[in-house]
């Protein structure tokens, strides 16, 4: 039997303390994943893989080391404290330094793993050929996504006396479907396998590509409302995630750089969650890195910033307390959750005057973090809305705004909410549909 | 030094019943820090080792990876490889086939004149700290928010052995150093900027780029940005764009839309498709100045490599040809169903990594223009140095660029400096209002990110200011 991921973290942290380190923590994960690729609807590749990571935190004098190793073998991880010894004398003190936090209890987050994962594990190919089959029953050319099942321990050791240890596993399943010029893609991210869902996210790729055939037209740049899918919002609510890491402020990396915890940032009806302790989350978690317990809690509620997100290190700094989202160096989301708010696709589409409805995007970037000045790009099914119908599809727009804006200017929340993880959307959101009004729109010279 | 081992999986999966395999053994060890305002926030190291064994069984290919060395895991992994391609063979509708090539049988390495450790970390980290120092002093009115530097080296080894003879050895060390500061000023508002070298080889590299000197001056030409900047032309200008956002654009607009899986839909779902279909070699896409090369083998270049991880030699690509669609980027299979010959496109990022199609080096030709001559005949038109913000639609078509660092430039004189001009432009509109391209060839560094599970590889993307007639910029809202 294998040894016990928690036992072999806490031989690592001994070892580093045995060496002369004046703390240490080590976290390592066992994983096996598998992913099918599909395109062309057929499967490209099946790929598989099984790994061990560690990843070990170091101090001595202040000074700080990471290290991130997949090893060929555990002891070869033991030969990298040996190195760090020599390493340590010649580094300076870090700024951040913060000794690592007192051991806090940690109530286990039940229903992290889920069987019927594990067992589709060895044979994967079938959710594939489902989620092919559903597209192309709807009339679907061709369809091309991925599904990825992953079952990972992860076990935790601090020299202050944790030892925590946790199994998960995860499905993440997107397709794109395409129609002709057409195009859907959807997507789910869960800790969870329900082969309805994968269905489904065939089923509404299939229906988005299905929706946006016939000519799509260019809109002219200028200000309209714009309904995002959940697709959409979990993509930009991972630049807000990032952007509440504390680190990321300290590196201006963030709209949140020069505005203080209680500041209105957000329409009134937002609330945005870092959602750890909802355990079919993709990226749910009971415990961070430094052995602190997690919990769910608003980054912004009703409109106004509630907190960064805090290890001991930022915390310290900014005379906050840890947030239970380290990170030994990075505080960092774990998974997010927008609350939901009470309108229908239907209902938000018939508040629109002018504005568009943008169910993908990708390519988000910015031209400074500080004011959130951001554009992204609509891919597969966009169409334009004029009082309160769809006319036609359009294509080759993007939104090239501000984040506080658009933030602000949310008038309307979906009332059903969805669980999405895919290339553009990591770590999970589970999102609705939002209205924002008043968003520019941008197009290309031709 | 571990050829025998990787034979041996070759031979295992041959064994059972694939008709293609190859194993490579692939390792990265790294290190980086990284300072804020001259102090050093933290050190990492980082060692990422294994084999990635792939199979062709019954024409579907399988893949799977290993961390331990240990026969028994490897020939764990090469049976799993071979069940997995069999399981899904019987789903294949056009089985997968491998173009010949010659492959080599051969050893390299980068030129590394000055050792990754001829350096302590002290130096390294004072290299940093001075980037700090030198922009702290450069700004007068406005005021440095906040500065981050960051040192990282990598070693990256390869052995590659598959089962149509190819035995290839690599060695390459890269460093780069990069970093983003925001200037604040009460009245104006912040600037951003983000900038970082990078090469393959050593740490010789560090006394080309001359960091700090390098920040020091873009501070204080950034400074002026935001404090003078005004708001770009309405109507239709000369655009004379900047090197730096040249390299972007030929590889977002040449390079991604020339790599032949994607234009077959094989990354449909993640990094897209290409407006290039089949069957579109030949076509005219741009003037006659519009040439871009991508080259594996420039030394010193941060995508630098003499064989791809299938074995075949590398060679320079002429995407586009003065003004033509020219050649595709290929691997084995790609090149068979297009009727080619690999041109050695295939690059994993590591042994976790099934080999993809990948740019390498990509730039576009330089001209026979001096800057001034590219300047001197504009009447009315903005020059963007340097950018931020990018992005391009998924078929790579409409693409965007927010200059930060530019200029207005009246009767062939740069004058004042334009506040986030927006380059937004298709691709054809781009390449076919080039009328003159500069002498000067430069280049930048990027992680160029594919693939699902995403790889990140280092390319480089370069090429001469060139100027274009009469284009609409846009302006952020």
């Amino acid at each position: 039997m294998a040894e016990r991921v928690s036992d072999l973290a806490g031989a690592l942290v001994a070892e580093a303390l045995r060496r002369g380190f004046e703390e240490a923590a080590a976290l390592v994960w066992r994983s096996k994943s598998v992913m099918v690729k599909m395109f062309n609807s057929e499967i490209s590749v099946v790929q598989r893989w099984s790994s061990l990571t560690v990843s070990l935190y170091l101090a001595k004098e202040g000074r700080i080391m990471v290290s991130t190793i997949h090893p060929s073998s555990i002891e070869k991880a033991g030969a990298i404290v040996e190195r760090a010894v020599k390493v340590a004398s010649q580094l300076k003190p870090s700024m951040l330094y913060a000794p690592l936090p007192e051991p806090a209890k940690v109530e286990p987050l039940p229903g992290l793993a889920d069987k019927s994962v594990i067992d589709a594990m060895s044979e994967p190919e079938p959710l594939a050929e489902a989620m092919l089959s559903e597209a192309d029953s709807l009339g679907v050319e061709r369809a091309a996504g991925a599904i990825t099942l992953s079952l990972s321990e992860k076990g935790l050791a601090t020299s202050k006396g944790v030892k925590l240890e946790e199994e998960a596993t995860g499905v993440e399943a997107y397709l794109r479907a395409f129609i002709g010029e057409a195009s859907g893609q959807w997507a789910v991210g869960s800790r969870r396998l329900r082969p309805e869902e994968l269905r489904r996210v065939a089923r509404t790729a299939a229906e988005l590509a299905s929706q946006a055939k016939g000519e799509a037209k260019h809109v002219e740049p200028g200000t309209y409302d714009v309904v995002l899918s959940p697709m959409v919002v979990g993509n930009l609510m991972n630049l807000v995630g990032m952007m509440a890491g504390a680190l990321a402020v300290m590196m201006g990396n963030s709209i949140f750089a020069r505005v203080q915890p209680g500041s209105k940032v957000a329409a009134e009806k937002f609330t945005l969650v870092d959602d750890p302790r909802t355990p079919e989350l993709l990226g749910s978690t009971a415990f961070d890195d430094e052995g602190l317990p997690t919990a769910s809690k608003p980054i912004i509620e009703g409109g106004v910033l509630r907190t960064l997100l805090h290890n001991s290190k930022t915390a310290a700094k900014m005379q906050a307390k840890s947030t239970g989202n380290a990170g030994w160096i990075y505080p960092h989301a774990w998974t997010l959750s927008v609350k939901p708010g009470d309108a229908t696709l239907d209902e938000m589409i018939r508040e629109v005057k002018r504005g568009v409805v943008i169910t993908n995007n990708w390519y988000t970037r910015l031209q400074n973090y500080v004011e959130g000045i951001f554009s992204t790009i609509a891919r597969d099914a966009a169409f334009y809305v004029e009082n309160g119908e769809i006319k036609h599809p359009v294509t080759r727009i993007r939104i090239a705004d501000r984040l506080p804006k658009l933030l602000s200017n949310i008038e309307l929340l979906g009332k059903e909410l969805y669980d999405i993880s895919w290339w553009e959307v990591s770590p999970a959101v589970r999102a609705p549909y939002i209205l924002a009004r008043q968003i520019n729109i941008s197009r290309p010279f031709e | 030094m571990h050829e025998d081992l990787l034979q041996r999986c070759v031979d295992e999966a041959l064994k059972l019943g694939a008709s293609y395999a190859e194993a490579r053994f692939h390792r990265h060890i790294g290190s980086s820090m990284f300072t804020r305002n001259g102090e050093l926030i933290g050190y990492g190291e980082s060692i990422r080792e294994g084999v990635g064994i792939r199979v062709i069984v019954n024409g579907a290919l399988g893949f799977s990876a290993s961390n331990s060395l240990s026969w028994e895991s490897l020939r764990e992994a090469v049976a799993e490889a071979v069940k997995l391609a069999r399981s899904h063979a019987k789903l294949m509708k056009r089985p997968v086939e491998l173009a010949e090539a010659r492959l080599g049988k051969a050893k390299y390495e980068a030129l590394c004149l000055k050792p990754l450790d001829s350096m302590g970390l002290e130096e390294k980290i004072a290299v940093l700290a001075e980037i700090w120092e030198r922009v702290k002093g450069a700004v007068k009115e406005a005021k440095v928010m906040t500065l981050t530097a960051s040192y990282s080296e990598d070693v990256e080894e390869k052995t590659v052995v598959n089962s149509d003879g190819a035995l290839v050895v690599s060695r390459v060390p890269r460093v780069t150093v990069g970093y983003n500061f925001v200037l604040l000023h009460p009245q104006k508002g912040t600037l951003q900027r983000r900038f970082e070298f990078g090469g393959s080889g050593g740490l010789e590299q560090l006394g080309r780029w001359k960091p700090a000197e390098h920040a020091e001056e873009e501070a204080v030409r950034l400074e002026k940005v935001l404090l003078e900047g005004v708001e770009p032309p309405k109507e239709p200008v000369d655009v004379i764009v900047g090197s730096e956002i040249v390299g972007l654009i030929v590889h977002e607009s040449c390079g991604h839309p020339s790599e032949a899986d994607r234009i077959l839909g094989r990354e449909a779902a993640q990094a897209g498709m290409s407006f290039i279909k089949p069957g579109m070699l030949g076509q005219r896409i741009g003037s006659e100045h519009a040439t871009v090369i991508d080259d594996p083998t420039i030394p010193g270049s941060y995508g630098f490599y003499l064989y791809d991880d299938e074995g075949v030699p590398a060679r320079a690509r002429y995407l586009y040809k003065n003004g033509v669609i020219n050649e595709h980027l290929h691997n084995r299979w790609t090149a068979k169903l297009f009727g080619v010959e690999s041109n050695a496109a295939a690059r994993a990022m590591d042994h976790n990594s099934e080999p993809i199609i990948r740019m390498a080096n990509t730039y576009f030709a330089p001209g026979d223009h001096t800057f001034e001559e590219l300047v001197e005949d504009v009447k009315l038109g903005v020059y963007m140095r340097s950018y931020m913000e990018w992005n391009i639609d998924d078929i790579r078509w409409g693409q965007r660029y927010v200059g930060l660092e530019a200029y207005l430039i009246e009767n062939g004189e740069i004058t004042k400096p334009v506040r986030n001009p927006a380059l937004e432009i298709t691709t054809g509109a781009f390449y076919s209002k080039v009328d003159a391209a500069g002498k000067e060839l430069r280049f930048y560094p990027g992680s160029c990110g594919k693939g699902e599970p995403m790889q990140g590889v280092p390319v480089w993307f370069g090429g001469p200011d060139v100027r274009l007639r009469s284009v609409k910029l846009g302006v952020v809202a």
